[in-house]
């Protein structure tokens, strides 16, 4: 019998079906860190683009009042300090890290060959990161709470619950490798492995450091130590395993050297702890110590150059890949910027280089580089690779996809050239005994150039976060296959290859 | 479930080119780590200490002041810094200025008043420490000094 279905009373309708508050589905955690990434990249971008403003035009952009509380009242103050800890800690935390662990938990199980154990675990701690990223963010603009330093520097409530969402993370990690037996898992678990170990440790001794009461010298010298190690060990072992994952599966080519992956992984491994004590420069630290760290930066080139020269050939065949839009061409631009920040990194460790740039624009350009040079790329790579799949559409792309990869691309290259040379010569004008008023209207130009590259990029981040709603919103739904995949037709198997 | 699709790998061997650039790379910063062990580092955010007494518009430039005192130090986010000679302008700072007359300005940089409560207003300058840089006393007493002498 035909039924009307307008004439259905409520209890006529079947039962729904009851979600958890944590939900344990495969790839419930991975979704959640990539889709929260996205829109975090989205908020670094503009946090950027008013923070290179401010840089110009301070007064304009700035604001400070009196917020009344139970006890007396909190500054909030929006000035270059506090949006320069803001931007940051959103570039770093909240976009390079979620996209990275969302990278480390889409990847892991497909790695392996079994899902992620304690999945609940891990989409608890993108949870728990996301909340206490976004406290801990409002938390920047009232200086009288927040830390002294450049990155994450939140009350210990938050760092605490930061920690703990890290410690999750690396708890489903590891159990779910050691459950799988492997002897000698890909190399891209290897990287995961340690970066992430490196992640929780690096923001563990961060966060308690100061309890000790070091003098304001010590905290300093660690803040920057732990920025360095935050950089070459957290986001560049997350970035290299990502693309090890990314350029084989994207191009059907096996790797083009396992040899050359371990090799590359040991002396990363190795320079990238030793580099970070080329950040402890102060008459306190022995100078020969500094110099260990110094010549280990100068010797990061040789994992990288591994890197970059292992997956460029692993693509040996594919190369038009590269020309149409997809994973392949942001893979390659990642591998470019990794190049062209390991080199950069290795120029600035010389002793003759760090004394003209050490303390300019110069080292915020070359972080740039880094963070939304190669660590972006590889995370847009990851999304363009993991959205389909996660969301189960059939994406193709579209001009949102080629705006993402052009205006980053562009924004990144001025914004990061614009810092560089305007180190260059803010360090030339100091050394000739500029006036403070020449160096600042030189450097207007400069800065200006870096405003403007940080809004293209930020218009990519538009693009992405458009893209990834319209993937969900109006793709086609697809259960088993995505374009040009191997389709795999019937059965158990078919269902398991719509997670590849 | 999820398919178990190894990645695969066409060599496991490591090319010698790759063990040879690797191995002169470490060469290379062995040979610069052994041949620049004589020196010493400066203080942290500062300039050399044997380099004589800091510039005052090199340590402006450097500890970022123009961000909030304005490229010509007249005042935007910050206060004017051209009557330092004056005493201070500001009413937060009128009773140090009282306790400490001669060097009430080397202090309030310093953040060294343990008269102020506030912790933010004891964070020294730069104000909040957007980088993490501390002025020596050489360095602000070079400061204060050239204030001092701003019309």
């Amino acid at each position: 019998m035909a039924v009307n279905p307008k004439k259905l009373r409520p209890y006529d309708q079947p039962p729904r079906v009851r979600e958890p508050i944590v939900p344990s589905q495969p790839d419930a955690a991975a979704t959640t860190y990539l889709v929260a990434a996205v829109l975090w990249f989205g908020v670094a971008t503009a946090l950027g683009a008013l923070w290179a403003t401010q840089q110009i035009f301070p007064g304009p952009l700035s604001l400070k009042t009196e917020l009344p509380t139970f006890r007396g009242t909190l500054t909030f103050e929006i000035s270059p300090a506090t949006v320069s800890g803001g931007f940051w800690t959103a570039l770093v935390y909240g976009w390079l890290t979620n996209a990275g662990l969302g990278a480390i938990l889409f990847i892991t199980p497909r790695l392996l060959g079994r899902r992620l154990i304690w999945e609940k675990i891990a989409t608890g701690s993108a949870a728990a990161l996301n909340v206490g990223l976004m406290a801990g963010l409002a938390f920047v603009y009232l200086p009288q709470i927040a830390a002294k330093g450049t990155l994450a520097e939140f009350p210990l409530p938050i760092d605490g619950v930061i920690l703990l969402a890290l410690f999750m993370a690396n708890v489903v990690f590891w159990r779910t490798l050691l459950a799988a037996g492997q002897l000698v898992p890909y190399i891209s678990l290897w990287f995961f492995g340690l970066a992430l170990l490196a992640s929780m440790g690096l923001y563990f001794l961060d966060s308690a450091f100061p309890l000790i009461g070091p003098s304001d010298t010590a905290l300093a010298l660690a803040n920057g130590a732990y920025v360095r190690g935050v950089e070459t060990l957290w986001v560049t072992g997350v970035a290299i395993g990502t693309l090890y994952y990314l350029i084989p599966r994207a191009t059907g080519n096996p790797l083009y050297s396992a040899g050359i992956a371990y090799l590359g992984w040991i002396s990363w491994a190795g320079l990238s702890t030793l580099s970070m004590l080329g950040a402890l420069v102060d008459t306190s630290v022995p100078f020969v110590i500094t110099q260990l760290g110094n010549a280990a930066t100068l010797m990061l080139v040789a994992p990288a150059f591994l890197a970059v020269a292992n997956l460029a050939l692993s693509i040996r065949g594919r190369w038009s890949m590269i020309l149409s839009p997809g994973t392949v061409p942001l893979a390659v631009v990642a591998l470019a910027f990794f190049t062209a920040s390991a080199l950069l990194e290795s120029i600035g460790s010389l002793n003759s280089v760090r004394g003209l740039v050490g303390r300019t624009e110069w080292v915020t350009g070359v972080q740039l580089f880094a963070y939304f040079g190669m660590g972006t790329f590889a995370f847009l790579a990851m999304a363009d690779h993991a959205f389909p799949r996660l969301l189960r559409r059939d994406w193709r792309e579209t001009i949102l996809a080629d705006v993402a990869l052009w205006a980053t691309f562009a924004g990144t290259a001025v914004a990061g050239l614009a810092l560089i040379g305007g180190g260059i010569a803010h360090g030339s004008l100091l050394r000739g005994q500029a006036a403070p008023d020449a160096i600042a209207g030189t450097m207007r130009w400069f800065l200006g150039g870096a405003a403007a590259g940080i809004g293209l990029i930020g218009l990519g981040a538009l693009a992405e976060v458009v893209n990834l709603f319209f993937i969900y919103t109006s793709a086609p739904r697809v259960e088993y296959s995505v374009r040009d995949e191997v389709v795999v037709p019937t059965g158990e198997a078919a269902a398991g290859a719509a997670g590849q | 479930m999820t398919v178990h699709t190894p990645i695969q790998s066409a060599n496991r061997r490591i090319p010698g080119w790759a063990m040879g650039f690797t191995l002169a790379v470490v060469v290379a910063g062995g040979a610069y780590f052994g041949t620049n062990l004589s020196g010493h580092n400066p203080p942290i955010g500062g300039p050399p200490p044997s380099a004589g007494p800091p510039d005052a518009h090199m340590v402006i430039a450097k500890a970022g002041c123009m961000a909030c005192h304005g490229p010509d130090l007249t005042g935007q986010v910050g206060p004017n810094l051209h009557h330092v000679k004056d005493g201070p302008t500001s009413a937060n700072l009128k009773q140090l200025g009282t306790d400490h007359p001669d060097d009430w300005a080397n202090i309030w940089i310093a953040g060294t008043d343990p008269a102020v409560s506030d912790p933010a207003m004891r964070m020294g300058m730069p104000a909040f420490a957007a980088p993490p840089y501390k002025l020596t006393p050489e360095e602000i007493a070079s400061v204060v000094a050239y204030l001092k002498t701003l019309p």
